[in-house]
């Protein structure tokens, strides 16, 4: 003998509302009452009662005048396209506007990962350094910066800390050569033109070969209003940085030289 | 036309019936129903939907029920859903029901044309009736344990 079903008092309020046809049923709190219900003897008694007083209703006569009378042509408007009501309904907006939040992040993120770029560490901690120094703390020397390259190898005994031909023909207010936190030497470069600063320093490298990781063209960074492009070469990382945006020193490094 | 459509008319000049009992005024309101909807319709504003025919012809039937001569409130009390109850309706003729049904306070009498008129899903007869569950489900309740203590007034078991 199966034990009596116990019924919420919800569903026992709901199943005074179950439909004499199923397909009627089209909320989901009155589906679960009368699946719980429908074991019961009182809900069987209740739609015999109810599909009686409903095929009494289907024998109401319908007027011959009614039958010839109902217009051949339609009253009703087309049924609006189920996009237009599914995007109208709370739940897809709001899953679709956490989707849409989701890829813009994906996106964001993405994008952020393709840029960066072995060294970009020190690169911004250098930014940092260029946006806090003056030009007093350097030794002046005015020259083109093509030429500090042979002054850093032959006094400070820095291989390949080039200046790139993009910025070689600049000229120079003075440069110092300084050990970062990590005790790496760095070489910095002051010129005249827009108070642009320059960095060499060693490249990122591998920790278990100690390769160089080495990347291609031109990469930007910034942080708090300062900007710089960053090249590699000869396992040297190069940064030239400015008070601006990339667009400033865009010019810079879409023009080649040999 | 649609076939769908056209039974859907034909379903909405029953639920006049049940809510007035007189076959002429549920066809008056069931003409008078389909003229403002062909002249929305020649206005470019055509109903959205069916229950639209439903809404209206209910409130020209509510209207045109407190025009008309009001059911004398008799207290039957409240029956307990019988076993028998189907043979008891399969006695009655559909007018008899149908005055049964008029003769409900509204929202009750909507309530119970449109639920045995068995046209509309849940949520659409929430919808026409601009009633909650649980009062929709009260009036339900209520209606057919009132039914069933006039079915056993009018049908005795004895007689069945």
């Amino acid at each position: 003998m199966s034990a009596p079903v116990q019924l919420s008092r919800r569903d026992k309020i709901l199943i005074h509302c179950g439909p004499i046809r199923e397909e009627h049923v089209d909320d989901r709190a009155l589906r679960t009452a009368l699946h719980h219900a429908r074991k019961t003897d009182v809900f069987a008694i209740q739609q015999n009662f109810d599909k009686a007083a409903a095929a009494l209703v289907q024998t109401i006569p319908i007027p011959k005048e009614i039958i010839e009378w109902v217009p051949t042509e339609t009253f009703i408007a087309p049924t609006r396209r189920p996009w237009k009501r599914y995007a109208q309904n709370p739940a897809f907006l709001a899953t679709g506007i956490a989707v849409l939040v989701i890829a813009i992040v994906g996106i964001f993120q993405l994008v952020d990962r393709l840029n960066r770029f072995p060294g970009e560490p020190i690169a911004l901690r250098l930014l940092t350094t260029a946006s806090s120094n003056k030009s007093v703390m350097l030794d002046p020397v005015k020259t083109d910066a093509g030429a500090l390259g042979d002054f850093f190898f032959m006094k400070h005994r820095l291989a390949h800390y080039d200046v790139p031909p993009e910025f070689a023909d600049l000229k120079t207010l003075g440069c110092r050569v300084f050990d970062d936190e990590e005790g790496q030497r760095v070489a910095q470069v002051w010129v005249v033109e827009k108070k642009m600063q320059f960095f060499m320093f060693p490249a990122e490298r591998d920790p278990r070969t100690g390769a160089v990781k080495h990347f291609n063209g031109w990469r930007y960074v910034d942080q708090d209003r300062w900007t710089g492009a960053v090249k590699e070469e000869n396992g040297v990382c190069f940064m030239a940085a400015l008070r601006g945006s990339e667009n400033d020193l865009a010019p810079y490094v879409s023009k080649k030289k040999e | 036309m649609a076939e769908e459509e056209k039974q859907d008319l034909l379903q909405l000049y029953r639920f006049c019936f049940l809510m007035l009992a007189d076959a002429a005024k549920a066809q008056e309101i069931f003409h008078a129903t389909l003229r403002e909807a062909a002249q929305l319709a020649a206005d470019g504003e055509p109903p959205r939907d069916k229950l639209w025919f439903f809404r209206n012809a209910r409130w020209r039937c509510l209207e045109a029920g407190e025009q008309g001569l009001q059911a004398e409130d008799v207290d039957l009390g409240l029956g307990e859903l019988a076993d028998w109850a189907p043979a008891q309706i399969g006695k009655l003729e559909s007018e008899q029901f149908a005055i049964w049904i008029s003769a409900a306070p509204d929202p009750q009498r909507t309530a119970l044309a449109l639920f045995y008129l068995d046209e509309l899903s849940f949520r659409d007869l929430l919808s026409v009736t601009e009633l909650k569950p649980p009062e929709l489900a009260r009036l339900l309740g209520n209606g057919r344990r009132e039914f069933q203590a006039w079915l056993d007034a009018t049908f005795p078991m004895a007689k069945v």
